[in-house]
């Protein structure tokens, strides 16, 4: 019984640990993949250091936790008191109940509820953008505050009733009372709210992501937006650094809640206790306060900003050595204009949010990187500022397949950033080089159970209407029958479904075929085990994709944005941006450029850009388009039959 | 003697619940005067609105002449010794003591003075740097005690001090109190619910009941000359019996008369007899006869039931009978005490149910609920 119970006690705890355990101990590694632990390192948290966005991230992060939970353990503190103070029983039930509403209230209907609000009184007042950094903090403080009364209001229910009255009686005012005898009785439960209302405001995401305003990004949307490109090892760094601060709170705040109902004996013990937690108290208050100023201090000056909203890990952002393109961008302003700008930087993880984002009303955006297809229907709905390519003289190194195409056939409201095209990636020492080049490989009986199929029904369908020789933009719903029908002949074939778990399952060999994007093959090429050899080809006919700069039509400051965009188009920054990314480059200026070709490789630069010149022809052809509602609900269907089986 | 106190007609509901009943009380300079009933009869109530914790709902107080029911608790010259104490847990001895001075931002010379003194006064030298919840019940009491005097108010309020005590140490502390008080001249209000401790203490004992206040008076008044049924059976044992007052000095109760030393009753009113169980004394042949029901040694006397004509006797003597035994009894005229009839007349004051160990079983079973 009894080593059973330790065994028990045991698992739950690998159960519980072995995920921080893993992520504590990747934090170390010298290379990037999660599969293979190649040696102990400080790299990725030196490079987690130079990372100027994520640390902004964590500033803004702390800023936001600091504020909120200094403003929500006042306001929550005042708030139980007049909870305990009501001298109706039935009144105080009601209060007790209605302030627990929003901790049971699911994140997800809080967040969204507040970005109603905000933008409905933003709009009452006409203010362009009505959610920033007090929004967010208003939000934080409204989760906040039912925690910090749930943790006061029992400590000045266990207070002796007599001790305020003992104060009165002894010569103080009501209020005098209150702060010698009644605050330092609920002390305990003030530093453990004001600690919890800490934790919860850093690690809050729904909320957060729903009331998040221009520019002001905290780390866990950061995080978050960064998954359409892979999550960097530097985060498993950072995740380890606050995992440890966390816990050191923790330690804290049980060490100042000795709990009530001490015996006594263990009186003498608590009234030592008392002291530490005291002390303790003004410690972490004098901590707080300091860290708050020094926020404060570091608040953003006044420049004219430009906010710029862009997929996660998008840009070279000077991590890993690369050129800090936005440090870049105030630099040559400044040089060419004769004065600053500061570049408010925000990401997102999907055309769909960006799009939500947007449409909400709420916030605006100077520059904008949206996919095609997602051009082509904020072109049409209005939501794009044609350009004015007097102010973007570089877009003449836009290579001319790049232009005129379906999304945006004047060129009038799109710069393109990157382009990138799915492909096949196999592990060459597993897969025969005679069964290479066209989609049958994913067919291919002889791989059956090492074949990996992508897990959304748009590119899953595409792949087979390709092998089809079909139009990925039919609106026959015979045509993707036919699809249906190969993707059911492949399924037994297949080891699973993935999206982002194709990173490791590549690398680490544990699957010899997959289809994904050319750009990310680079990063597992990278990270691939020892072992596995890793390949890629692009089928003649493919799924090609555009990323473009555009402005939306809530931009403030058009001109500069147009600035920043012809910016980005320079060399220097064109070209750190392409080595960044790894995707292809619409720019002669970088994928002409002898130093870039030798940067990427021979391989990389085969792959990227096989023959520029039919590319516009390839893309109008085999590219994804917007399909109609109708016709997306019929191919969610078929996918869902697919699925069930 | 200084009137200081002043109650006058005050009365007070709780939730429609009547808690004091037209209370009119009138506190002197220099007494001690302790608030006696039963638990919820309005004690703590009373003293809760001296100090100015609840505001009567009628009636007037006042205060050396002046009203003082506006003024907040802080500006009462009135401390409260709290029931449980009521110490600030983060505070040590000292600075619990120092409390009151610190407020009045007093200087530190003086304070350090005051509260030396304090401790002498309650005998606590040397335990300045104690936290107070390492203290004992006891000490902890005398902290509050400190605390409640060193600003020297008029008056003291004391709502049971000495509740929690154990026997031995409420003795001691009783004694302590009262010295206490004659050492400091301030007059001392009271409150217990235990009235061995109310006569030993009192110079003015007040006994209430159901809100109202029964009589006031010195504790020897009160025990001899209790004023209703109520007063006479919560002050000791008594025997209360109905009778009728035929004349002057001539009382007649359990089928035979009497004669008594009270006057001024009218012709033939039906009157209460009280008749401390200490003053019948057993005779051979007597005034009464009864059958001896059960016997109870208790050190310095026995406590004898007897059952004469159906109403059962109590009577505390050093002689011994047995049960069974037939005897007399003997009443002088002095010890019989005669009261007008009241609301509780036949409440009290007959021993049929009378049993030691029924009433230890009760007793422990109302303990025993919250
Ligand atoms: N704040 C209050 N609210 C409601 N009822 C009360 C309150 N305070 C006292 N009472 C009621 O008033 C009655 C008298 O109480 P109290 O003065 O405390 O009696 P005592 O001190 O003599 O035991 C009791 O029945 C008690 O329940
Ligand atoms: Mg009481």
């Amino acid at each position: 019984m009894k080593t059973s119970a330790k065994i028990y006690t045991a698992l739950i705890m690998l159960f519980l640990f072995a995920p921080i355990a893993i992520l504590l101990i990747f934090s170390f590694n010298a290379a990037k993949s999660l599969s293979v632990f190649s040696g102990f390192s400080l790299y990725w948290y030196r490079e987690l250091f130079r990372d100027a966005e994520t640390l902004g991230a964590v500033r803004n992060t702390l800023v936001l936790a600091l504020s909120a939970a200094v403003l929500s353990t006042a306001m929550g503190t005042a708030a139980a008191v007049g909870i305990f103070r009501l001298r109706s029983k039935v009144l105080r039930a009601a209060y007790d109940t209605v302030t627990n509403i929003p901790m049971i209230n699911p994140d997800i209907i809080t967040g969204i509820s507040l970005m109603l609000m905000f933008v409905f009184v933003g709009r009452l007042f006409g203010a362009a953008t009505s959610l920033n950094f007090w929004t967010m903090l208003i939000a934080h403080i409204t989760f906040c505050l039912p925690y910090v009364i749930l943790q006061v209001l029992p400590k000045l229910q266990q207070m002796d009733a007599s001790l305020p009255e003992a104060a009165m009686d002894l010569g103080c005012t009501p209020f005098r009372a209150f702060l010698k005898v009644e605050i330092p009785e609920i002390m305990p439960g003030i530093v453990t709210g004001l600690i919890m209302a800490f934790t919860l405001s850093l690690d809050d995401f729904v909320i957060s992501y729903f009331t998040a305003g221009n520019g002001f990004q905290t780390l866990p949307i950061r995080i978050y937006n960064m998954t359409k490109k892979t999550v960097t090892p530097k985060m498993y760094a950072l995740s380890t650094i606050i995992f440890f601060t966390i816990l050191a709170l923790l330690i804290m705040t049980n060490l100042i809640d000795t709990g009530p109902g001490v015996e006594k004996q263990e009186k003498k013990e608590r009234s030592a206790a008392s002291k530490r937690r005291t002390k303790l108290a003004f410690g972490i208050g004098a901590v707080l306060a300091v860290g708050m100023a020094a926020v404060l201090f570091l608040g953003a000056p006044k420049k004219p900003v430009l906010n710029v909203y862009n997929w996660g890990e998008y840009i070279s952002d000077g991590s890993e050595d690369s050129f800090d393109v936005l440090q870049g961008f105030e630099d040559w302003y400044l040089a060419n204009y004769g004065h600053e700008v500061e570049v408010n930087y925000t990401t997102f993880a999907s055309n769909e949010d960006m799009y939500a984002k947007l449409s909400s009303g709420a916030v605006s955006y100077d520059v904008i990187v949206p996919s095609d297809y997602m051009i082509a229907r904020m072109r049409e709905e209005g939501m794009l500022l044609p350009l004015d390519f007097d102010n973007i003289p570089n877009y003449q190194y836009i290579g001319e397949s790049f232009k005129n195409l379906y999304y945006d056939p004047d060129n009038l409201y799109s710069v393109p950033y990157t382009y990138n095209f799915t492909g096949i990636i196999y592990d060459a020492n597993r897969v025969d080089e005679a069964d290479t080049g066209d989609w049958d490989l994913l067919w291919n009986p002889k791989y059956a159970g090492q074949i990996l199929q992508f897990n959304n029904s748009r590119d899953a369908f595409g792949t087979a209407q390709y092998k089809l020789g079909l139009d990925v933009n039919s609106d026959d719903p015979a045509d993707w029958q036919a699809a249906l029908a190969a993707l059911k002949e492949q399924q037994p074939l297949v080891k699973s479904y993935v999206m982002d778990e194709v990173y490791n399952m590549m690398e680490s060999g544990e699957a010899a075929v997959c289809t994904y994007y050319a750009g990310d093959y680079f990063i597992m090429a990278d990270a691939q085990a020892p072992g596995v050899e890793l390949s890629f080809y692009a089928p003649e006919r493919t799924n090609y994709f555009v990323d473009a700069f555009c402005i939306p039509t809530c931009c403030q400051n058009k001109e500069l944005a147009e600035a920043f965009i012809n910016y980005m188009l320079e060399y220097e920054p064109a070209v750190a941006n392409a080595e960044y990314i790894c995707y292809g480059c619409p720019n002669r200026l970088v994928y002409e450029d002898g130093a870039y070709a030798e940067d990427m490789g021979e391989e990389a630069m085969e792959i990227l850009y096989p023959n520029l010149d039919d590319f516009g022809e390839k893309y109008e052809q085999f590219a994804f388009r917007n399909l109609s509602p109708a016709m997306l609900g019929t191919i969610n269907t078929l996918w869902e039959e697919l699925k069930i089986n | 003697m200084r009137k200081i106190i002043e109650l006058k007609n005050v009365s007070k509901a709780f939730d429609g619940q009547t808690v004091l009943d037209n209370v009119s009380l009138d506190i002197y300079d220099n007494e001690f005067l302790t608030l006696l009933g039963p638990s919820g009869c309005g004690k703590t109530t009373t003293l809760r609105i001296i100090a100015g914790f609840e505001s009567p709902d009628s009636g007037s107080l006042s205060f050396l002449g002046e009203d003082i029911l506006s003024l907040p608790p802080h500006r009462r010259n009135v401390n409260t010794v709290f029931q449980r104490y009521a110490l600030f847990p983060h505070l040590n001895v000292f600075e619990n003591i120092a409390f009151p001075l610190r407020e009045k931002k007093v200087p530190q010379d003086e304070i350090r003075g005051k509260v030396d003194e304090m401790l002498r006064l309650v005998a606590l030298t040397g335990f300045e740097k104690r936290s107070v919840t390492s203290l004992s019940g006891g000490q902890q009491q005398r902290v509050a005690i400190a605390r409640a005097l060193i600003s020297r108010p008029k008056v003291l309020l004391l709502d049971e001090p000495l509740a929690a005590l154990d026997l031995k140490l409420r003795k001691d502390m009783q004694q302590e109190l009262k010295n206490i008080q004659k050492a400091t001249g301030i007059t001392f209000v009271f409150v217990t619910h235990d009235q061995e401790e109310a006569l030993s203490m009192s110079d003015t004992v007040v006994v209430m009941s159901e809100g109202r206040i029964q009589q006031i008076g010195t504790p020897i008044d009160i025990y001899n000359e209790p004023r209703n049924a109520f007063v006479a059976d919560f002050i000791g044992e008594s025997n209360i019996l109905s009778g009728i007052m035929l004349q002057d000095r001539l009382v007649r109760f359990s089928g035979r008369d009497f004669p008594c030393v009270d006057e001024g009753f009218a012709r033939n009113e039906p009157v209460d007899v009280v008749i401390r169980p200490e003053d019948v004394v057993i005779v051979p042949k007597g005034q009464l006869r009864g059958t001896v029901t059960s016997v109870t040694f208790l050190g310095v006397h026995y406590e004898i039931i007897v059952d004469i004509g159906g109403f059962k006797w109590m009577i505390q003597t050093t002689g011994f009978a047995d049960v069974g035994d037939e005897i007399g009894i003997y009443v002088d005229p002095e010890n019989i005490h005669i009261m007008k009839k009241s609301e509780y007349s036949g409440l009290f004051g007959d021993y049929s149910s009378f049993s030691n160990e029924f009433d230890e079983l009760s007793d422990a079973e109302s303990e025993a609920e919250p």
